[in-house]
C-alpha cells in the first residue's frame, strides 16, 4: 500500500510504503536432497513467476538459516531472519514442512535532483516479529481447516495433490492478508464475545439443543451474534479459526443485502409461506432452485483419533448466525436444507429480535455512550476471549484502529516483554506523544489500555486504570 | 545520527572536536521545567569533559563515514612499523592472562553460554571467539560468512535470526565481521551496540587504516597473528559490557571526593603539562578521579572505555612504567596515539594515564607524572584522595528511600553517572547480572530507535523498575516488589533532590584543560 506522506515539500514528493508481502513459500528439504533436485522441494512458491533460480535461491538460504541456527540452539528452531530490506517468518508445522511469508519492510522513497533515482529509506524497526510470526501460524491454521494436514494430502495423493491443495488455497488466500494493518489482535487470535444476560443465554442454548435434537445429524454447533460468539460445541482453537474465517472472510461477503435496508431482507418465496429472515450462507442460495446445488464447505476439525471432516453449514437470521457441522461421510440433500430451513428459520429470526432487544435495554441502562478517556484491549488465553475499544471494526479488507500505529506498535512492545518472562507483570510507559500505555498480566489475563491524559502523573494513571478495572472487569483480579 | 557524535566526526577535519556550542544550544529546550539539560544534578559547570553519546545510537551510524576518510590516508609503511611497536609491548604481559579456551565445541556446554561473541574476516577466516578455539569453530564462521554473502548478493544486509530464546545478530564493518549469539534478553540494538565496543576495540589495536590495508593487500590474511596475545582484552571487554552500566549508559563514573580534593588534584596535573600531551586521566580502579584534555581535544566515552579496559586488563601496569602505542578509534581511526601507563604508588589503585601524540615521548611523559606526584604529594588533597579510596562506592541507604534498592543516574550534559554499590539482594554474580539484564531491557525500551519512551514502569514480582529520560538526565530505579507506585514517585524527587545535594563529591563539575 501506498500512501503519499503529508510532510512533502512542494513538488518533491516523499512515497511511504507500508510492508507488504514479497514471497510465500512451502518447501520440504527431504523431497530433493540430491543436487540438481532442489526444485522438487518447493511446494508453492508466490508469486509464482519468480524464476526458478530465484525460488531455488530463497529457498536454499532458509534451509541454511534453519541448519545454522540449529548450531546454537538444536531444540528451538529458527523463527525469523532480520535483514535490512524485509523479514523472513519461519514456520515448520508439520516434520520437515516449512512455510515461509518474506515480508518487505515498510520504507520512504525520497526523490533526488537531476533525475537521480530515489533514495529508498527502509524502516527496520517497524515490524514485530510476534504479530507476522502469528500470521503466518494462522495461515497454516485457515489451510488445515479447510484442507486437513500436509500428511493427509501426502496419504491421500502424494505430493501432486499437496501441490494442488497449496495452489488453490493460498492463491486466494493471500490476497486476503492485509499485512499493513496487523497487530497485536493478530497475537491473541481471540474470539469476542458477545455480552448477555442469563435468560437470553438459557434460550440461545435450549434452541441448540432443540435443534441438535430434531436433527440428529448436526454434531457440533455454534452461535454467533453481530460477529461476536455466544455458543460452540467446538474445541477451542478449532473454534477460534473458525470464527476467524467467518468474521474476516464469509460474513463480510454477505453483509449487503442487510445493510442495505428493507428491500432485501423477505425472500418473496418464502413470505408466503412463513414469515422468516433465516438464508444459507453456505451452500445453496435459494432454496427454491431446482438447479440448486446442495454442497457446502468442508472444514476439519479435531478429534479423538486425529481429525475429522465436517459440512460446515452457517445459517444466518439478521444478526444472528447459527454453524452447523455435520460429518462429510454424510451426503446432504434438498430434505434435510429444506427440514433445516423451516426448523431453524423462524426461531432464529425470533431469537434475533430477542437479543437484540435485549442489547439495546441494556446499552439504555448503562447510559448514552460518551467518548471515554481510555481506550483498551483485553485477552483471556483461557477462553480465548478478546475485547477490543480501539478497533471500530473488523471487515474483510482493513482493520480500522482508532489509535495511532506507534501506539499500536508499543502495545506490541510490551506483549513482547511479557512474553518473556512466565511472572503476573504490570508496565506502565509515557510515549514521547505523552499518551500513558498501561500493561497487565494477571494469571492468563492480558489489559492494555491507552490513556489520552497527558498531564496526568503515575499515581493519577493507576487510579484511571483501576476505575476502569473496576467497571469493566469487576470480577478480575489484577496485580496492584 | 546523533548531533554530537556527528559534529564531532566532521570537526575532526579542521583539528577540533568540540561539541561545547552545540550542548548549549540544546539545553534552552528542555521539556522539564527546571531540569534543563546542563543544569541537571552533575553537570559539568564550563563544558563537557569529554564526548559523549545521548544514547547508544551514535555508535551504529557514523562508522562507514570514517572508513571513506581513512581510505585516503592510507600510510601504510608508517603503521606497519606501528605494528612491531604494538606486538612487542604486548606480547610481555600474555602470559600470566592467557586462558585455556579449550572447550568442546559440539558439547551442550558450549552452545549453552549465555553470549558468544565471534569475529571473523571477509574472507571467512577467523579472528576471535569468546568460547572455545578458532581453529575447532572455522567450519562454523565459513557458514555465518556464507549467510552473510548470501544476502549481500541481493544487495541487501542480513541482521539477526530470531528462535526462542537465541538471537544471532551480526556485524559487518569491512573488512571484519562480527557475529554475537545471545540467550539474554537484550534487545538487539544492545547486543549491536556490544559488538561495535568489540569492533572498535580491535580497531584500537591496529587502527582501522592498518586493517584495511592488511586485508587489501592479504584477502585471507590471518589476522590472529597481529592479535595473538591480546585476546584478553576483548575476553574482559565483554566481561565488562556484562556488567559495568557505564558502557550501557556511555557514561563514566566517578570516585567519590570531595570537590576541593579534586580541583587540587586536577590543578595538580593540570601543572604537569608537555607539549604533545593531550589527555591525562588518573583512575582509581575503574572510577574516574579527574581528566584533563587540551583546550578543543575532546575524548568519546568508548575510547574512554577501551583505555580503562586496557588499564583494567592488565597487571603487568603495575611492574613500572607502560609505554603503549593504542588507537581511540573514535577520535582517529587512523593513527595511534601513545600512552604512558602507571600507578602513582606501588600498591596504589590510583592509575594515572597519559595520553601523548609523539612515539618519543615517553621520557617526557615519564617526567610530567613525576611532576604531578612531586606537586600532589605536597598537597593535603593527596590524603584526602587516598582516604576516600577506602570507600570508592556508597550504600544506597544513604539516600533514605525506603524499598529502593539500587539506581542508575546520568547526567546526559557531563556524561557522568553515578550508582550505589549493589546490595545484598543482588550480591551474587548471576543476581548482579540479572539486575544489569533489567537495566538493559529499561535502557532499550526507553532509546527505541522509532518508538522512545519518556517514562517506563515496570511492577513484577521480584522487582518494581522506573525509568524516566529527560533532556537533561536518564534516571533508573529498582525498588523491591512491595514498593507502591506513590513511593516510588517520591523516591524520584527525593533522589534528584540527594544527587544535587552530592554532586560535587559524585560528579566533576569543573574539568580543566591545558
Amino acid at each position: 500500500m501506498l500512501m503519499i506522506s503529508p510532510r512533502m515539500a512542494s513538488g518533491m514528493q516523499e512515497k511511504q510504503f507500508t510492508p507488504s508481502l514479497l514471497n510465500f513459500f512451502v518447501y520440504n528439504p527431504t523431497f530433493g536432497p540430491r543436487e540438481g533436485e532442489e526444485e522438487k522441494k518447493i511446494l508453492f512458491y508466490h508469486p509464482c513467476e519468480v524464476e526458478k533460480n530465484e525460488k531455488i535461491r530463497n529457498v536454499g538460504l532458509c534451509e541454511a538459516i534453519v541448519q545454522f541456527t540449529r548450531t546454537f540452539c538444536p531444540t528451538k528452531p529458527a523463527k525469523s531472519l532480520h535483514t535490512q530490506k524485509n523479514r523472513q517468518f519461519f514456520f515448520e508445522p508439520e516434520d520437515n514442512f516449512w512455510m515461509v511469508m518474506v515480508v518487505r519492510n515498510p520504507m520512504i522513497e525520497k526523490p533526488n535532483k537531476d533525475g537521480k533515482p530515489p533514495t529508498v529509506e527502509y524502516q527496520e524497526e517497524e515490524i514485530l516479529d510476534t504479530i507476522y510470526g502469528a500470521v503466518v501460524k494462522e495461515c497454516y491454521s485457515m489451510y488445515k481447516l479447510f484442507n486437513g494436514t500436509f500428511g493427509r494430502a501426502m496419504e491421500a495423493g502424494g505430493v501432486e495433490l499437496l501441490i494442488q491443495k497449496l495452489e488453490k488455497f493460498f492463491y486466494r488466500y493471500l490476497q486476503t492478508l492485509h499485512l499493513q494493518s496487523c497487530d497485536l489482535l493478530d497475537v491473541f487470535g481471540g474470539i469476542s464475545f458477545f455480552p448477555l444476560d442469563k435468560m437470553t443465554y438459557l434460550k440461545i442454548q435450549s434452541f441448540v439443543n432443540r435443534v441438535e435434537e430434531s436433527l440428529s445429524l448436526i454434531k457440533y454447533t455454534a452461535f454467533l451474534y453481530n460477529d461476536q460468539l455466544i455458543w460452540s460445541g467446538l474445541e477451542q482453537d478449532d473454534m477460534r479459526i473458525l470464527y476467524k474465517y467467518l468474521t474476516t472472510s464469509l460474513f463480510p461477503r454477505h453483509s449487503e443485502p442487510e445493510l442495505a435496508g428493507r428491500d432485501s431482507p423477505l425472500r418473496p418465496e418464502v413470505a408466503g409461506n412463513l414469515l422468516h429472515y433465516g438464508r444459507f450462507l453456505t451452500g445453496p442460495t435459494n432454496l427454491k432452485d431446482p438447479e440448486a446445488k446442495f454442497r457446502f464447505p468442508k472444514i476439519f476439525v479435531s478429534a479423538e483419533d486425529g481429525y475429522e471432516e465436517l459440512h460446515l453449514i452457517v445459517y444466518k437470521a439478521m444478526s444472528a448466525a447459527a454453524c452447523f457441522m455435520i460429518s462429510a461421510s454424510v451426503e446432504l440433500t434438498r430434505d434435510f436444507c429444506e427440514q433445516l430451513d423451516a426448523l431453524v428459520g423462524p426461531q432464529l429470526t425470533l431469537l434475533a429480535s430477542d437479543i437484540c432487544e435485549q442489547f439495546t435495554v441494556n446499552r439504555r441502562i448503562s447510559g448514552p455512550e460518551k467518548e471515554p478517556q481510555f481506550k483498551f484491549i483485553y485477552f483471556n488465553h483461557m477462553n480465548l476471549a478478546e475485547k477490543s475499544t480501539i478497533h471500530m471494526r473488523k471487515t474483510a479488507s482493513v482493520c480500522l484502529t482508532s489509535v495511532h500505529p506507534d501506539l499500536m506498535k508499543i502495545l506490541g512492545d510490551i506483549n513482547c516483554d511479557f512474553a518473556r518472562v512466565d511472572e503476573d507483570e504490570e508496565i506502565i510507559v509515557k510515549a514521547m506523544t505523552d499518551y500513558w500505555v498501561v500493561g497487565k498480566k494477571s494469571d492468563q489475563r492480558e489489559l492494555y489500555v491507552i490513556l489520552n491524559q497527558k498531564n496526568a502523573n503515575l499515581i493519577e494513571v493507576n487510579e484511571e486504570v483501576k476505575r476502569l478495572c473496576a467497571t469493566q472487569f469487576n470480577n478480575i483480579f489484577f496485580l496492584d | 545520527m546523533d548531533g554530537e557524535a556527528q559534529r564531532a566526526t566532521a570537526s575532526w577535519g579542521n583539528g577540533t572536536l568540540a561539541p561545547g556550542d552545540h550542548l548549549r544550544s540544546d539545553r534552552a529546550e528542555s521539556p522539564t521545567p527546571g531540569l534543563v539539560e546542563g543544569t541537571e544534578p552533575g553537570a559539568g559547570q564550563k563544558s563537557a569533559m569529554f564526548v559523549h553519546a545521548q544514547s547508544f545510537e551514535d555508535l551504529t551510524a557514523e562508522a562507514e563515514e570514517e572508513v571513506r576518510r581513512e581510505a585516503d590516508i592510507n600510510n601504510p609503511g608508517d603503521s606497519e612499523e606501528e605494528l612491531n611497536v604494538l606486538v612487542g609491548e604486548k606480547e610481555p604481559h600474555l602470559t600470566s592472562e592467557s586462558k585455556s579456551k579449550e572447550e568442546d565445541v559440539s558439547s551442550e556446554a558450549w552452545r549453552s553460554h549465555r553470549k558468544h561473541v565471534f569475529v571473523l574476516s571477509e574472507a571467512g577466516k577467523p579472528i576471535y571467539t569468546r568460547y572455545g578455539t578458532e581453529e575447532a569453530l572455522s567450519s562454523t564462521m565459513g557458514v555465518m560468512m556464507a549467510l552473510v554473502s548470501v544476502v549481500e548478493s541481493e544487495k541487501n544486509t542480513i541482521r539477526s535470526i530470531h528462535a526462542d530464546g537465541c538471537k544471532v545478530i551480526f556485524l559487518t564493518k569491512s573488512p571484519l565481521v562480527l557475529v554475537g549469539v545471545s540467550r539474554t534478553s537484550q534487545s538487539d540494538k544492545e547486543l549491536l551496540r556490544e559488538l561495535q565496543y568489540i569492533y572498535y576495540q580491535i580497531v584500537s589495536l591496529l587502527t582501522l587504516t592498518q586493517l584495511n590495508h592488511i586485508f587489501q593487500h592479504k584477502q585471507n590474511y590471518d589476522l590472529r597473528r597481529l592479535l595473538a596475545g591480546s585476546e584478553y582484552l576483548t575476553d574482559n571487554l565483554l566481561h565488562r559490557l556484562d556488567r559495568d552500566p557505564g558502557l550501557l549508559l556511555s557514561a563514566v563514573t566517578c570516585l567519590p571526593l570531595a570537590s576541593s580534593a579534586r580541583d587540587t588534584v586536577s590543578s595538580s596535573l593540570q601543572a604537569a603539562k608537555s607539549k604533545n600531551l593531550v589527555f591525562s586521566i588518573l583512575l582509581a580502579g575503574d572510577r574516574l578521579v579527574t581528566l584533563l584534555r587540551k583546550k578543543d581535544q575532546f575524548l568519546h566515552h568508548i575510547d574512554l572505555h577501551l583505555v580503562f579496559n586496557l588499564v583494567g586488563s592488565s597487571s603487568s601496569f603495575r611492574e613500572g612504567e607502560g609505554w603503549t602505542p593504542i588507537c581511540l578509534p573514535k577520535f582517529n581511526t587512523a593513527g595511534f596515539f601513545h600512552a604512558h601507563i602507571s600507578y602513582l604508588e606501588p600498591a596504589s589503585q590510583l592509575c594515572l594515564i597519559l595520553v601523548s601524540t609523539d612515539r618519543e615521548d615517553f621520557f617526557n611523559m615519564s617526567e610530567c607524572k613525576q611532576r604531578f606526584l612531586e606537586r600532589l604529594s605536597r598537597r593535603t588533597a593527596y590524603q584526602a584522595l587516598k582516604d576516600a579510596l577506602k570507600s570508592p562506592t556508597y550504600s544506597v541507604e544513604h539516600v533514605g528511600i525506603p524499598e529502593l534498592r539500587h539506581f542508575l543516574y546520568k547526567s546526559k550534559s557531563s556524561g557522568l553517572y553515578t550508582s550505589p554499590e549493589f546490595p545484598d539482594v543482588y550480591i551474587s554474580d548471576s543476581e548482579q547480572e540479572r539486575l544489569m539484564g533489567l537495566y538493559q531491557e529499561l535502557h532499550s525500551s526507553l532509546h527505541h530507535p522509532t518508538r522512545p519512551l519518556r517514562f517506563f514502569y515496570r511492577c513484577g514480582e521480584r522487582e518494581n523498575l522506573l525509568a524516566w529520560v529527560t533532556s537533561g538526565f536518564e534516571l533508573y530505579l529498582c525498588f523491591s516488589p512491595l514498593g507502591t507506585k506513590a513511593l516510588a514517585v517520591a523516591a524520584v524527587t527525593k533522589l534528584l533532590k540527594w544527587i544535587r545535594k552530592e554532586e560535587d563529591r559524585l560528579f566533576i563539575l569543573s574539568p580543566l584543560t591545558y
